[in-house]
């Protein structure tokens, strides 16, 4: 950062709180116990492809039928682009289903 | 007179039948989207919902006396503290705020009930960016509503995540988390004073609900029993067996009892603390085989299993009266099999999806 300068106020502001953060900014791919980086909230920056297919590549891994993971999945970000984020942008995407497998079109959509 | 026998036979077999299993208690279970649902064990339904302003429930805790159940919500990161006798919500609050955030998954009441221990991660807005907190154990006053103290856990624990069960000890002064290690906390200044080198036995996708069942029904006060894993440095073969710290004196026991399979469950406990009753997971994806495992808890050793259908992700539980085995979630329905036989009875269909929170039951 030594080569960039602060030049309006809320630059000079975020310049001052990044000078206090003891972390520095690294790659996600870094061995585990190298420092962690602060990573911003949300589930954008975790990536698993696929929602039709295990870890295997086959379907015996996942719930029968899928609608029965996807709450869970919903509230820990573990499928974040094919289901909603509950803590951060869509806390409401389930209210009206109590149940996904019997009620799944009642679940909220979800536009960008 | 052989038709009176029959038919009174037939009275007494229908009033025992109305009445459900001995002993039958009552079934707490999380819901999509904030609900806690009151299930009776005896008839196998729903009774009652409790809506929770807070949110959608992540665990739950019953006190020590049995009086009062915490239940931690994930929406907002609330606390709600529900009257068991009644059901009525007698204190709900979440700690977000505009600018602070936190995340948790569970917390252990003291036994005044105004102090909540939890260990998690604080989230501030900053002018450009989220700060994201070290991982620490944090007090929260259940009457100001807000976290009062916090302190960072010792670098050398900070890789494990934040999941993580916490026991308090009777007399209140010390803490433990129950992670890849167990952590000694002392609570006048959360630091952390010892470190066990042994494992809970867990595994991706089930939740440790020994905690809420079978470790809240404990015969032995100031004890925690439950299954343990542990490894030796050399060969690194992996066995469990059953340990028992006293929460007191910090004194640790454990009963090796054979190799571990790929997963265990924690262990739950049968009312007369006689039997224990855990899950072994072989295998995966296609392969994956789920056995039940009973122990005598009085000579440390197995005594039966039973193959049963896996679920892929699921959570594992007992009866109150201890003559049921429950395998529920993901989903809205709870499969009953029979402790003594291990055999399947039914399943029980519920009015929502059940969440992560667990299980507790109330006698």
């Amino acid at each position: 950062m030594k080569h960039l300068r602060p030049i309006n106020r809320k630059a000079e502001r975020i310049d001052q709180a990044a000078s206090m953060t003891e972390e520095d900014v690294v790659a996600l791919q870094q061995q585990p116990d190298k420092p962690k980086p602060h990573v911003p909230m949300g589930c954008s920056l975790a990536f698993f492809p696929g929602w039709e297919v295990d870890a295997g590549g086959g379907t015996a891994g996942l719930c029968q039928p899928v609608e029965r993971d996807i709450y869970d999945c919903y509230v820990t970000c573990f499928w974040p682009v094919q289901v909603a984020d509950h803590v951060n942008y869509s806390p409401d995407w389930a209210s009206n289903c109590a149940i996904a497998t019997k009620d799944w079109r009642k679940l909220d959509l979800v536009f960008p | 007179m052989k038709t009176l026998w029959q038919g009174l036979i037939a009275s007494v077999c229908a009033t025992v039948a109305a009445l459900g299993p001995a002993h039958a208690g009552t079934m707490f279970l999380g819901g999509y989207p904030s609900q806690l649902m009151v299930i009776d064990e005896a008839k196998g339904s729903v009774t009652q919902e409790v809506d929770l302003k807070t949110g959608l429930p992540m665990s739950m805790r019953l006190s020590d006396d049995g009086k009062l159940l915490y239940a931690t919500t994930i929406t907002t990161s609330g606390i709600e503290v529900m009257d068991v006798a009644s059901r009525k919500i007698v204190n709900s609050f979440s700690l977000n705020t505009p600018a602070v955030r936190y995340r948790f998954t569970g917390g252990v009441a003291d036994r005044s009930g105004r102090y909540f221990y939890i260990l998690g991660t604080r989230i501030d807005k900053g002018v450009d960016a989220y700060r994201i907190s070290k991982q620490q154990f944090m007090v929260v006053d259940l009457q100001e509503k807000k976290v009062v103290r916090a302190i960072d856990l010792d670098p050398e624990d900070q890789k494990f995540g934040s999941r993580g069960a916490l026991m308090l000890s009777p007399d209140g002064k010390t803490l433990y988390a129950f992670r890849d290690k167990i952590i000694v906390v002392n609570t006048a200044d959360l630091k952390t004073v010892d470190h066990f080198d042994l494992s809970k036995p867990d595994f991706p996708g089930m939740q440790d609900v020994s905690f809420g069942g079978g470790v809240g029904r404990l015969q032995t006060p100031g004890q925690f029993v439950s299954l343990f894993e542990t490894e030796d440095p050399y060969i690194h073969n992996r066995i469990f067996g059953i340990a028992r710290l006293d929460l007191d004196t910090r004194q640790f026991s454990f009963t090796p009892i054979g190799p571990s399979p790929k997963a265990l469950s924690g262990l739950e406990v049968s009312p007369d603390g006689k039997n224990g009753y855990t899950v072994a997971v072989n295998g995966d994806l296609g392969s994956q085989r789920c056995e039940f495992w009973r122990f005598d808890l009085d000579k440390n050793k197995a005594l039966d299993k039973a193959e049963f259908q896996c679920r892929r992700r699921f959570y594992f539980g007992i009866s109150g009266n201890g003559q049921k085995l429950y395998i529920y979630g993901a989903g809205f329905d709870v499969a009953v099999y029979d402790a003594k036989t291990l055999k399947p009875q039914g399943a029980w269909e519920l009015t929502h999806d059940i969440t992560m929170s667990g299980m507790v039951i109330t006698r």
